[in-house]
């Protein structure tokens, strides 16, 4: 099976690969994986808590070069978007901007997976903040 | 879908399988099946040899093997052992198979200092997939025992962790002189 243009280019320059502090408040981390060809994604976001905008992404994806490209992409597309816009990424956005074989698709879904865990961690971890910051207000 | 492997060879549901009676009968039904008996018959009956004995070599070579046995009957049991994506793979599993990944990767670019750790961290993966082994034994008795489903969730659980230290077995291989 051959791997597009785009795909090679994602694997070979994959964009935003590194890590940031999951312990931060403003970062969501996403860590996925489908067991069945052992890959393991790692997703990351840096969310802006006034305006609510995702400042910078990061991953890092063992696994085959379609989820690697799949992952490196979804970096570059959260980069500038809102927590909501980011939600509306679709794996099929993947599929098509990649050109994913079928075999492949699962890679995109599993990206996917990865921006909605990290959203769902930053989201968490603002609501625990939330419920914190009323507590002290009332203990004061 | 096609015939059950299980039915075909007449054997219960069992992942534990004695492999030298699963030979037998995989003799027995070659000559049961073997398509130079069929070949005045009819058409029909032809058709019949022809799909029995590709049934009879894709099952022997599954229910021979005990993680393509375990994988099948998963499958026919109603687990859906392709589908892709991680629902249920729990995140401290992620987290180890993530850090231990790394830490290859970080062995594989170091220098000819990292060979030795490389292959410690090799055997250290192979130690883990024996008590893998071991514990699918386990598993496979359980679901034996009563063939109930809980015993066939767990032995999924299993081969999940087994794929991915299988992969960083692969990964943490290092050729024998550089």
């Amino acid at each position: 099976m051959a791997y597009s243009d785009k795909v090679l280019d994602h694997y070979n320059n994959p964009r935003n690969v590194g890590s940031m502090d999951k312990s931060s408040d403003s970062v969501g981390t996403g860590m996925v994986g489908a067991p069945e060809c052992g890959d393991v994604m790692k997703l990351q976001i840096r969310v802006n808590d006034a305006s609510g905008i995702i400042e910078d992404a990061k991953f890092k994806t063992f696994g085959c070069g379609s989820a690697i490209a799949s992952s490196s992409l979804a970096t570059e597309w959260l980069k500038g978007k809102t927590v909501d816009e980011a939600l509306q990424i679709k794996n099929t956005d993947i599929v098509n901007e990649l050109s994913l074989p079928p075999v492949k698709i699962h890679c995109s879904v599993l990206a996917e997976d990865a921006i909605k865990a990290a959203i769902n961690d930053y989201r968490s971890k603002q609501t625990v903040k939330a419920d914190v910051g009323q507590m002290e207000h009332a203990v004061a | 879908m096609t015939r059950d492997f299980f039915e075909f060879f007449d054997l219960p549901r069992n992942l534990s399988i004695d492999t030298k009676d699963l030979e037998k009968r995989f003799y027995a039904l070659s000559r049961k099946w073997h398509p130079d008996l069929f070949a005045r018959k009819s058409e029909a009956e032809r058709e019949e040899s022809l799909e029995a004995t590709a049934v009879l070599n894709d099952g022997y070579r599954t229910l021979r093997e005990p993680i393509a046995r375990a994988l099948y009957l998963l499958k026919r049991e109603g687990f859906d052992v392709a589908e892709q994506g991680s629902k249920d793979v729990p995140a401290d599993l992620l987290e180890e198979v993530f850090e231990l990944n790394m830490a290859v990767e970080e062995l594989q670019d170091g220098d000819e200092s990292a060979r030795a750790q490389l292959i410690s961290a090799r055997q250290r993966f192979e130690a883990m997939r024996a008590e893998l082994d071991a514990e699918l034994q386990q598993k496979f008795a359980a679901w034996d025992a009563g063939h109930d489903k809980a015993a066939l969730t767990e032995v999924r659980a299993v081969l999940n962790r087994r794929k991915y230290i299988t992969n960083l077995i692969a990964k943490a291989n290092v050729p024998d002189r550089v």
